[in-house]
């Protein structure tokens, strides 16, 4: 019972967390964005546009519901809902600081990865449920990308695997704590490593340069294309998470969790600076490249990613029998 | 946990019915994209399962290939099909009679096989497996096995994709090799006729 207890709490804070920090996250693009383009940015709503976010999320609520003709209604509806729910569930087992983490799994990374390859399912059902072309053919790349991308992430999370030779990702960041940084030590196939894997998880979470589910120049939005309102929103805040979340873990696999650099003021202020600082690169990235083509994206996958994140684990294997030992 | 302590847990009974009702509704409704979804919600119930008995790892593991992995490969079908929106057109019932008597020759040997597993019902026997011990055992013991089945896989992939291989055009396909065939022997016999005629 006590247990219950605890994870709807730990539940409902994390919720709570990750909706807010999401709202201010997409501020935060804005403002970026538009100091990348010389332009000014949300700056109306409360002070340097703080309140933006309340005032989307106002409009979003009072826009009208519609369906498209011939639309999977059930599907049509539910699809928001698990993109976001699959989202935050992936939270529930991120260290944050060595108390701050909700299920300290023993498979704590498969968890994540499960979860992160089951996204796909109600992104493809929002493109399926909504009978319109544009959607439809968003969703089934979606589905190509995320099963050719998943190969890398799942490789490069085996890296860091075999390295520390556990799947708990505090145990992952204990190791660090004690032999160094991931994407630091071994020097070079470590920080190739998280480079792909940050990669992977770009492609995963649809993010531009490899954002073709919805490449607006060419499916109109793709799977968000019928939709309004707050599922609309849901959809948004949905891959917002999900990058949010990559990032977070990406922070914990590579770049040490909530350990400072050398050992400074350990805590979960490290860790949040991690993840915002990733997911602002992220979007970095997203207002600075180009989108790939649906071809490239594949040949980048499977010429170059799979080849050298195999590489990797071989690395790895070799590194753990003959030096850790 | 003692099995019949566990045969008397509601969460467990709840879970079962739910994986067995969805697994119905998946052979059942004639939307093959719902089909399809209603698979991956019973795959969803079997790692629910798996999670109740304490394996994790299997757990993880079911979500990440079966609902992750077969279920999506599953969409790519139905989406490769044509006509999946035409219902009619998957009423496959043709020959209900052998599909149930293959369906409960399965069932038999199934429940057989489960019964006669060693240490059923023996609660020492259900002992949690820690993930490191997991590894060394794959990588130890079952290594032969482990192999064997890699070999399996790799022998599944290369046979798919020699299947889906685009045809080389300087390479004669088969239906020409039997056509140059019966075109020699065509002119064999020709031979032979004009021979016969000759004499």
């Amino acid at each position: 019972m006590q247990g219950l207890l605890r994870g709807l709490v730990y539940g409902g804070l994390i919720i709570t967390v990750l909706m807010t920090a999401t709202a201010w996250g997409m501020w935060l693009e804005r403002k970026l964005a538009a100091r990348m383009q010389s332009r000014i940015g949300p700056n109306v709503v409360g002070k340097f546009g703080l309140l933006q976010p309340v005032a989307d999320l106002m409009k979003l609520l009072q826009k009208e519901e519609i369906y498209p003709i011939g639309a999977d209604r059930l599907l049509f509806d539910l699809a928001p809902f698990l993109v976001t729910t699959f989202a935050i569930a992936t939270a529930a087992v991120v260290p944050f600081s060595a108390e701050a983490v909700g299920a300290d799994l023993d498979v704590g990374l498969l968890w994540v990865l499960a979860l992160g390859g089951l996204m796909v399912i109600p992104v493809w059902m929002a493109g399926w449920a909504s009978n319109n072309k544009f959607a439809l053919i968003g969703g089934m790349r979606a589905v190509a990308q995320s099963i050719s991308y998943g190969v890398p992430l799942v490789l490069t999370s085996l890296v860091a695997v075999v390295f520390t030779g556990t799947m708990s990702l505090s145990g992952i960041v204990k190791f660090q704590i004690e032999h160094g940084w991931l994407a630091l030590w071994p020097p070079g196939p470590g920080v190739v490593a998280f480079v792909l894997f940050y990669m992977a998880l770009l492609a995963e979470s649809n993010r531009i340069p490899f954002d073709i589910p919805e490449a607006e120049s060419e499916l109109v939005a793709g799977i968000t294309t019928e939709y309004t309102g707050m599922k609309f929103g849901l959809l948004y805040v949905g891959e917002y998470v999900h990058t949010m979340v990559g990032s977070a873990i990406a922070a914990v696999i590579f770049l040490g969790g909530w350990d400072g650099p050398f050992h400074i003021a350990s805590g979960l202020h490290w860790m949040v600076i991690k993840t915002v600082a990733l997911f602002a690169s992220v979007y970095w990235v997203r207002w600075s490249l180009l989108r790939f083509r649906s071809d490239q994206l594949m040949r980048l996958c499977w010429l170059y990613l799979v080849p050298v994140s195999l590489g990797l684990v071989v690395f790895a294997a070799l590194w753990r029998h003959f030096v850790l030992r | 946990m003692n099995l019949e302590m566990l045969m008397q847990d509601p969460a467990l009974w709840g879970l079962g019915i739910a994986t067995l009702a969805f697994a119905m509704l998946a052979v059942s409704v004639k939307n093959l994209v719902h089909a399809v979804l209603w698979l991956g919600m019973s795959l969803l119930g079997t790692a629910a399962l798996f999670a109740k008995f304490d394996a994790s790892f299997l757990a993880a593991i079911q979500v990440l290939l079966y609902v992750g992995g077969v279920v999506v490969l599953l969409i790519f079908g139905v989406m490769l099909t044509r006509e999946h929106d035409n219902l009619a057109a998957f009423r496959t019932t043709r020959r209900p009679v052998r599909a149930a008597l293959v369906a409960i020759a399965l069932f038999v040997g199934l429940v057989h096989a489960i019964l006669n597993t060693p240490g059923l019902g023996d609660p020492s026997a259900g002992k949690l497996v820690s993930m490191p011990d997991l590894g060394m055992s794959l990588l130890g013991p079952y290594a032969f096995a482990f192999e064997v089945l890699s070999l399996l896989l790799l022998a599944a992939m290369v046979g798919a994709v020699v299947l889906a291989r685009k045809r080389d055009p300087g390479q004669p396909s088969a239906k020409k090799l039997i056509r140059h065939r019966n075109l020699g022997r065509q002119v064999v016999e020709g031979l032979a006729a004009t021979d016969e005629v000759g004499q």
